[in-house]
């Protein structure tokens, strides 16, 4: 039970991810690898805060929230004012980052012990309660509740966001950028306000993640483009992609799926070396399988 | 209205590639006139209205509208005077949006985008009842994504949105060549319409003669970056296909022979 609500807490954290990166793959077509940098820089942030200076949880949320923006914006900015490929740009801020997390950090682990975090809350008073039967950590309850809130309140914002005339716009300039310039809006504009909204929410899932597990650590960005990129495809899976509230809400449900069938699979006896392989693997068949099957059913369409 | 001067243009210069696309272009439209600019392929018609778009800088000259000096406003700032069809049905609109969608954006062209709802009450009830006058039973249909419609509909709508709010200058950039006849047909007749009802300065690059003898106010005949034919008025009323075929085939003669001298010239002397 309490593996259960770890990885199902885990997910929705890390939806957050999954959201930005739809953000970015998705409405603006833009292969961004800033994520792996900007989901540290969040979380070194947030973690330096509560230990070096005390601020409150929130203050250091949303300052790590803010840092991922600021990187977002310096890729975009890179991309489209001095014409660097996406995915060089992504790249660029990604590998600098790295030596920007280590600065901010002075070392590459922080713990967050006996500080205030987030999670530190416990909405019930007592110390177990009764989840379906199973006695679980009312602490831990706590923690889902918590993240399944953040989780829904951000795809909610970012619905109603989209629905606006300036979130409108922004994903216009993923699907046609030459309408748009013909609509008076500005492309570069736009794309860097994106790309910087997409980090943002990266960085904020790297806040919460490591007050959720209690450190911040220079690796743990790691594979985490893909990883939510496989939350986005599962969700695509699982909703279609036609309607916008439906693809954030599958791109939430994707990640907390995702993460589940890691922790199954971890539990099954997978070596956890091996699972950015497996994660690598799975996104790569969910991207050639769909070819696969199409020209398989075209071939067979023209034998029959 | 629209005041072109001594425009230039070269794209690749200074390489075997080069193509020196405008070659000095004087122009000025006032307001309320149709243009249409004729030319054959390579006469930098279309680079004509793509740089008064803004689609790039000029190397030389001045462009200004409505009194305003633009020549180094970027092609979304000149968006805020300017509505645009383009040739390719697939440029004008976002196919993965709906219909309404790509409306909501035509009506805030060159405005400030902001935090209110895009989909507004007020403009889904105009939408209903403008794309209702495309008689294409589009209103109905207002939420379906637009790449789901044929080419013709698309022009027709990116021809809706473009006018949407009043332009000071409508540019048509071969809006028809890409649909087939039967749909072309349409959409001119709406352009016909559209222009007619709220007398917009239109500039009209086309490459089908009839056209350019049936519709607008003004002629221009473009070859070789330069402004070859200037018709106007009861000339430009008075033009036939014919006339338009016999200059072509005038340019053509006075090219050929240029060539054939410059052989007979090369041949004697080289």
């Amino acid at each position: 039970m309490t593996l259960l609500i770890g990885a199902l807490t885990v997910g929705l954290i890390l939806s957050l991810l999954a959201l930005g990166v739809y953000i970015t793959f998705r409405i603006f077509n833009f292969p961004d690898i800033t994520t792996e940098g900007s989901i540290t820089l969040g979380a070194s942030i947030a973690a330096v805060m509560l230990v070096n200076f005390h601020t409150s949880p929130t203050v250091a949320t949303i300052a790590g929230m803010l840092g991922g923006m600021v990187a977002g914006a310096v890729t975009g900015v890179l991309h489209t004012k001095f014409r660097i490929n996406g995915l060089l740009a992504g790249i660029l801020v990604m590998t600098a980052l790295y030596s920007v997390n280590l600065r901010i950090m002075g070392r590459s682990n922080v713990p967050l012990m006996d500080v205030k975090t987030l999670f530190s809350h416990n909405w019930f008073g007592t110390d177990t309660i009764n989840v379906f039967g199973w006695d679980a950590s009312a602490h831990d309850v706590t923690a889902l509740l918590f993240s399944l809130g953040m989780a829904l309140a951000v795809a909610g914002v970012l619905y109603l966001f989209f629905r606006t005339n300036l979130g409108t716009v922004m994903r216009a300039t993923g699907d046609n950028d030459q309408m748009v310039k013909a609509q008076g809006s500005d492309v570069e504009w736009n794309t860097i306000l994106g790309v910087s909204l997409a980090n943002g929410l990266i960085a904020l899932s790297g806040a919460l993640l490591a007050q959720y597990q209690g450190f911040s650590d220079a690796q743990m960005g790691l594979g985490m483009v893909v990883w939510g990129l496989a939350s986005v495809i599962i969700g695509e899976a699982l909703t279609g992609s036609r309607s916008l509230g439906l693809a954030l809400l599958g791109t939430v449900m994707g990640s907390i799926l995702f993460r589940e069938l890691v922790a199954i699979a971890l539990r099954w006896g997978l070596n956890p070396n091996d699972l950015k392989l497996m994660t690598a693997i799975f996104v790569l068949s969910a991207l050639v399988l769909p070819q696969i099957v199409r020209s398989l059913s075209r071939k067979g369409g023209r034998h029959a | 209205m629209l005041e072109l001067h001594g425009i230039r243009k070269t794209f690749n210069a200074g390489t075997v590639n080069e193509v020196r696309a405008l070659q000095g272009i004087n122009l000025n439209i006032e307001k309320g006139s149709f243009v249409v600019v004729l030319g054959t392929n390579g006469s930098g018609k279309s680079t004509l209205l793509n740089a008064v778009a803004g689609s790039f800088f000029v190397d030389e000259g001045t462009i200004s509208l409505s009194g305003q000096n633009i020549t180094n406003w970027k092609e979304h700032q000149r968006a805020k005077l300017i509505g645009r069809v383009f040739q390719s049905p697939f440029s004008g609109t976002a196919p993965h949006m709906s219909i309404a969608e790509n409306f909501a954006l035509a009506a805030r062209r060159g405005k400030h985008r902001g935090l209110s709802w895009a989909l507004s009450p007020k403009l889904m009830h105009n939408l209903r009842d403008r794309v209702a006058t495309l008689r294409m039973g589009l209103e109905n249909r207002l939420d379906n994504a637009m790449g789901s419609l044929s080419g013709g509909q698309r022009q027709a709508l990116t021809l809706l949105m473009a006018t949407w709010l009043e332009p000071q200058l409508l540019l048509l950039d071969e809006h028809t060549a890409a649909l087939d006849p039967k749909s072309a047909d349409q959409v001119i007749r709406l352009t016909e319409e559209v222009v007619s009802r709220d007398r917009l300065t239109t500039l009209m690059v086309t490459h089908s003669m009839q056209q350019a003898v049936n519709l607008g106010d003004r002629l221009i005949m473009m070859h070789r970056g330069q402004i070859l034919h200037d018709l106007r008025g009861a000339d430009k009323a008075r033009l036939r296909v014919e006339d338009l075929l016999s200059r072509f085939e005038e340019i053509r003669r006075r090219e050929q022979l240029d060539e054939s001298a410059a052989l007979m010239l090369s041949e004697r002397y080289v």
